[in-house]
């Protein structure tokens, strides 16, 4: 197949402020990465990076973030990442740094990888939890989400199977 | 957010996990719930689009916060004040900087990704099948259809998608399963159903089975055979054998030959033509016997078909006594006699036949063959009081194949076997074919059909059928061609040796068939109706054979083998011009109806290979005859092919872009897809005069204006038919009948004076002036061919003398190209300057001028229609959306296409850096000549001009240009006859 071949950095946002994390955003994000990749690999850089880069995913949550750029210049990228140590939006400033987990060349292996890592930190968290009732509520979702994966190998996940999963929950 | 935003954002979003939060400003909304209440107003807004990317994840949170409200802690090492939430109230953010996080909200959304993440990885992604996300190894070819092949995880999926597969699909009759649709008697019903709207030939189904169809005229036609054959086609012409089914043209006078005409509309004769047409009069068996009925059948194309019925009909009305001499009355006219009318005539190439006087048909079977779409409430037969003429239309009642190619004899007396006459002491009591028994009683009878076999027998030692006189009518009585079908398919060759006789064949070259022996009982429709009902299926046939002792042996039906009354007519090849005379002749078989599929496939197991309308054009382009109706642009059959084939081409080339199309008016091009041929005429005509204003010569032209339209009508058919029955027996020489068909009419307008009419478009068909102009174009050569006859030299009056008498005439020309190029259809023809006949006078292999380039005036006004499109669009339709309108359309109406030129056509001849004088109807390379030629019509007047200003040798040089190129190249004019 013809095709640009891209590569998918997954970044973890790691701050200690969780206000960094609910503000995040994809367009903030990108900026933010374009300058800071132009101000350590300069106008060369920033011009080879700037083609296909893009924010494809970003959960505010959890503060995982996936982008997107070419294959050919990843690696601009990829060093230009750890120069970033604050997020600044709304004229707040938050210190903060981007882990990355996995570099990949599609959506589809972060995807997977990405379960592979949440589980992972679940059953970190499990281990690591002394009080009941928190370990009620991980252990909890560690088979909600278990149960998920057989739901969704068999057919496809609807609406209203969220909804009820979220009132089992409850 | 706007629509287009909107939708964009669901694009992005299609493939990604439901609560992958792109939009901005869901995130600040959802973050701002999540955090606090204060962003509520703020999330309202928000929330009618936001709905759409998150599914449930953001629902849950909510919830699963209050829960982890309850149990609050400090696992994590982030702090999250849980007062500072949601529940928090109006308060800021940025005060209750939450201190801890409890484990459970991290784990909820870790919990949350994981699902979305599962769900995004396990839909497939993309629009393809489920069957392409398996590597290439491990598909197998079976997955299509059977879900069970693949692999367990897929099959879920697949089953889902071959069901909306199923519902994209036609949907069959649910009333019956696949075995009950093809069952003979239901397949026969839908057969009939799909009949109603175009008829179908009797081959229908063995051709959809191997050609390209096409519906035209009514008809469904074979347009090409599926596999590559046009040189395999022109091979068969030229040294084998090639089936078609096409009908041409003849006419024939007692029934001893063939013959054709070019009919006209009654007392116009140089105008209003309304097609040429072959016909055959139905043989006298005594010469004293004239009392008899005479039939006569024309053949023509199915568009001409009802101009020309409707003005046989007028004609026979008004008395006229010439002609009722000719068409005898007699038989049932009953006009409401019909029902299904039922037949397959199968002129491959489609045409239709009309039989005159004396019809009678049909039978209804429970198979419709025929015609389908006849409203049987129609008369199909008429009949004149006055005259006792009576006219029927006998479309589909017979078949007729034309077998083209010296290997044709072969074919033909491979594939058919005399009947066998019927002795005394069979028992012919019982079988159905009661006529051929009756008529083996009578010795008259017997020893004609003895004399047709002799005959008959005698054109396998022909070696081609050109050698016989052209248009030889021969009847025969055949038995059924199914029973000595070969058990494999071969190739049929000629045997010289077996035709013992050297002295008859030569006697029969020189003499032709014997007038008696072009009888046939086809003339009689009882007999032909009684042949087509008793004809035996070929479910019996192959059971009788089934039940043969020794397999494979031959099949004896006896007494009753179905006799089949054929007529075999031969068919002139090319009998124009001079290199190779009689090329692509052949023989026509003429069947009852009903009995096609049972010769046809005989003939193909004999060698024949089949031509579909494709063919025939090839056929007819070689042999230099026009192509009906496309090459007859006088009349309206003609015209309106011509404006049916524009409009296609038209579409075709406006489905390009346009940069990937050839901008004809840059190319100086006006009218790629069609002919003007008035204009051109016209501006002809114009030019001419104006030249002869110029020097000062008195021009009779001017004078005469009046309509002198006192040519009698029809006169040329009916006297010529007149004079050629009355001199049967002198015609022997076929070129004397070819040449007789036109001087008649040539006669005819000599006498009528100058009947030529200003502003009607005509082509010139008479003889005499056709062989002076190809004497004039070939310079010296046809000159030396007839030196017997009297040349009038080219000089000035004698141009002058034609031109005035045809001002606005085409001539039917063939060009030959000198050099490279090969041309193809509406090609032009123009005249060359002087410098480039002395270019090539210098350098033989000169390739020709080129054309300049032109420029595009239009280019920029559909530039400026574009944009004010694109602005009104932009302003929403309005008042000023239709002012913009009525500016804009005045001038360029909304047809205006970019490279083609609009409205009408500025004069046409001078367009170009040189002038027009016609155009080219059919061109291909030819294969019998090795370089480009092509066939079209001349303006006559331009003609003559030319002719007339060029010197000697370098008379008749022309040049063509095709619609799409800028180079012009040398080709030699000849006019044929």
């Amino acid at each position: 197949m013809v095709r640009f071949k891209h590569r998918y950095l997954l970044c973890e946002v790691v701050s200690e402020d969780p206000r960094c994390r609910l503000s995040l955003e994809d367009r903030v994000l990108g900026g933010l990465v374009r300058d800071t990749i132009s101000r350590v690999h300069g106008t060369f850089g920033a011009a080879a990076s700037s083609i296909g880069f893009a924010v494809r995913y970003l959960n505010a949550y959890t503060g995982i973030v996936l982008l997107r750029c070419r294959k050919e210049f990843y690696r601009l990228v990829w060093s230009a990442l750890p120069f970033i140590t604050y997020l600044e939006n709304k004229g707040h400033r938050y210190p903060c740094f981007l882990n990355t987990l996995h570099v990949g060349g599609t959506i589809r292996t972060c995807q997977k990888f990405l379960i592979q890592y949440n589980r992972r930190q679940l059953l970190i968290l499990l281990q690591n939890c002394n009080d009941e009732g928190e370990r009620e509520a991980i252990q909890k979702s560690v088979t909600r989400s278990c149960l998920l994966e057989e739901e969704s190998a068999g057919e496809e996940f609807s609406d209203s199977g969220g909804e009820e999963a979220a009132e089992t929950m409850d | 957010m706007s629509n287009a935003k909107e939708r964009k954002h669901a694009k992005k979003m299609r493939n990604q996990p439901t609560n992958v939060t792109l939009s901005s400003g869901f995130v600040a909304g959802g973050g701002v719930k999540h955090h606090n209440g204060g962003g509520r107003p703020f999330q309202a807004h928000r929330d009618p689009h936001s709905g759409t990317s998150r599914q449930w994840y953001p629902r849950t949170s909510p919830h699963a916060l209050a829960e982890s409200d309850a149990n609050e802690q400090s696992s994590s090492k982030v702090t999250f004040k849980r007062k500072g939430g949601w529940k928090a109230g109006p308060e800021g953010a940025s005060q209750d900087i939450p201190k801890y996080i409890t484990a459970s909200t991290f784990a909820q959304a870790r919990a949350a990704e994981i699902s979305a993440m599962l769900k995004a990885v396990t839909q497939k992604s993309s629009n393809s099948l489920v069957f392409q996300t398996l590597p290439r190894h491990m598909r197998r070819r079976a997955m299509s259809h059977n879900v069970k092949r693949l692999p367990r995880r897929l099959q879920e999926i697949a089953r889902k998608e071959a069901q909306k597969a199923v519902h994209q699909k036609k949907e069959h009759s649910k009333t019956k399963c696949h075995k009950a649709r093809r069952c003979h008697i239901n397949r026969t019903l839908v057969f009939n159903q799909r009949q109603k709207k175009n008829i179908w030939l009797e081959t229908h189904i063995w051709h959809a089975k191997r050609f390209h169809m096409v519906r035209r005229w009514g008809y469904c036609l074979g347009e090409r055979p599926t596999a590559k054959s046009h040189r395999a086609c022109y091979r068969a012409m030229t040294s084998r054998c090639l089936l078609q089914l096409t009908f041409a043209a003849v006419h024939c006078l007692s029934g001893k030959r063939q013959g054709s005409l070019v009919l006209y509309r009654a007392n116009k004769y140089p105008q209003e033509m309304l097609g040429p047409v072959t016909f055959i009069w139905k043989s006298q068996r005594t010469p004293a016997d004239t009392s008899e009925n005479r039939q006569l059948w024309i053949w023509l194309h199915p568009t001409l078909k009802q101009d020309i019925l409707e003005e046989i009909k007028a004609m026979c009305q008004c008395v006229e006594p010439t002609r009722s001499a000719v068409c005898v009355p007699d038989s049932l006219l009953t006009p409401s006699q019909e029902k299904g009318q039922t037949d397959l005539p199968e002129e491959k190439t489609g045409r239709k036949r009309k039989r005159e006087d004396d019809g009678e048909n049909a039978k209804a079977i429970k198979k419709v063959v025929g015609d389908g779409t006849r409203d049987p409430l129609q008369p199909y037969s008429w009949l004149s009081p006055a005259t006792g003429v009576v006219i029927s239309d006998l479309t589909m009642e017979m078949n007729r194949f034309r077998l083209v190619g010296p290997l044709s004899h072969s074919v033909l007396t491979e594939a058919l076997k005399a009947a066998s006459v019927h002795t005394e002491e069979e028992d012919t009591e019982k079988t159905p074919h009661r006529w051929w028994t009756e008529v083996c009683k009578n010795p008259e009878s017997v020893s004609l059909h003895h004399r047709q076999e002799g005959v008959f027998g005698l054109l396998g030692g022909i070696t081609s059928p050109a050698e016989i006189p052209a248009g030889t009518v021969l009847g025969l009585t055949v038995g059924d061609p199914r029973i000595n079908l070969p058990q494999k398919r071969s190739r049929a060759l000629p045997s010289p040796e077996t035709s013992q006789d050297n002295e008859k064949v030569r006697q029969l070259l020189l003499e032709g068939v014997p007038v008696e022996c072009s009888h046939s009982f086809l003339w009689d429709p009882d007999i032909c109706k009684s042949v087509t009902e008793n004809k035996i299926s070929d479910q019996d046939l192959n059971r009788k054979r089934s039940e043969l002792l020794v397999p494979g042996s031959q099949l004896l039906l006896g007494p009753h083998e179905s006799k089949v009354p054929i007529l075999l007519i031969q068919q002139p090849g090319k009998v124009t011009g001079d290199n190779q005379r009689g090329w692509g002749s052949g023989w026509d078989v003429l069947l009852p109806k009903g009995w096609g599929m049972a010769f046809w496939i005989p003939f193909i197991y004999r060698g024949a290979r089949v031509g579909g309308l494709k063919e025939t054009v090839m056929h007819s382009q070689y042999k230099g005859s026009p192509n009906i109706p496309g090459d007859f642009p006088d009349c309206p059959a003609g015209v309106r092919f011509a404006q049916e084939q524009a409009k296609n081409l038209l579409e075709k080339y406006t489905r390009r872009p346009p940069a990937k199309r050839p901008n004809y008016i840059k190319l100086g091009t006006l009218a790629p897809f069609c002919c003007p041929w008035e204009q051109l005429t016209r501006d002809w005509e114009a030019r001419v005069q104006a030249g002869e204003d110029l020097s000062a010569a008195p021009s009779p032209a001017g004078e005469e204006s009046g309509p002198r339209r006192d040519v009698v009508p029809s006169a040329p058919t009916t006297e010529r038919a007149r004079q050629l029955s009355d001199d049967v027996s002198t015609s022997l020489n076929d070129a004397d009948v070819m040449d007789t068909d036109c001087p008649a009419q040539a006669g005819t307008e000599w006498v009528a004076g100058r009947g030529a009419t200003r502003g009607l478009l005509c082509v010139l068909r008479s003889r005499k002036l056709l062989r002076q102009l190809s004497a004039w174009c070939g310079g010296g050569q046809a000159a030396r061919r007839a030196p017997g006859r009297a040349q009038q030299g080219l000089t000035r009056e004698a141009c002058l003398s034609v031109s005035d008498r045809f001002p606005r005439a085409l001539v039917w020309v063939r060009l030959s190209l000198l050099g490279k190029g090969s041309p193809e259809p509406h090609t032009m023809i123009c005249v060359p300057a002087e410098e480039d006949l002395v270019q090539l006078r210098r350098d033989r292999l000169y390739r020709g001028p080129q054309e300049p380039r032109h420029g595009d005036p239009f280019k920029s006004k559909i530039r400026k229609q574009r944009e004010q499109k694109k602005r009104e669009k932009g302003q929403k339709p309005g008042p000023a959306a239709s002012d913009g309108l009525a500016d804009g359309d005045p001038t360029g109406p909304q047809a205006l296409t970019l490279g083609l030129w609009p409205g009408p056509l500025p004069a046409v001849t001078s367009h170009c850096s040189r002038v027009l004088l016609g155009f080219v109807t059919q061109g291909d390379f030819s294969m019998a000549v090795g370089s480009g030629e092509a066939l079209g019509f001349a303006s006559l007047t331009g003609l003559l001009a030319v002719l007339s200003s060029q010197p000697g040798a370098e008379r008749g040089l022309v040049l063509l240009r095709p619609p799409a190129s800028l180079q012009y190249r040398f080709a030699r004019i000849a006019v044929e006859v």
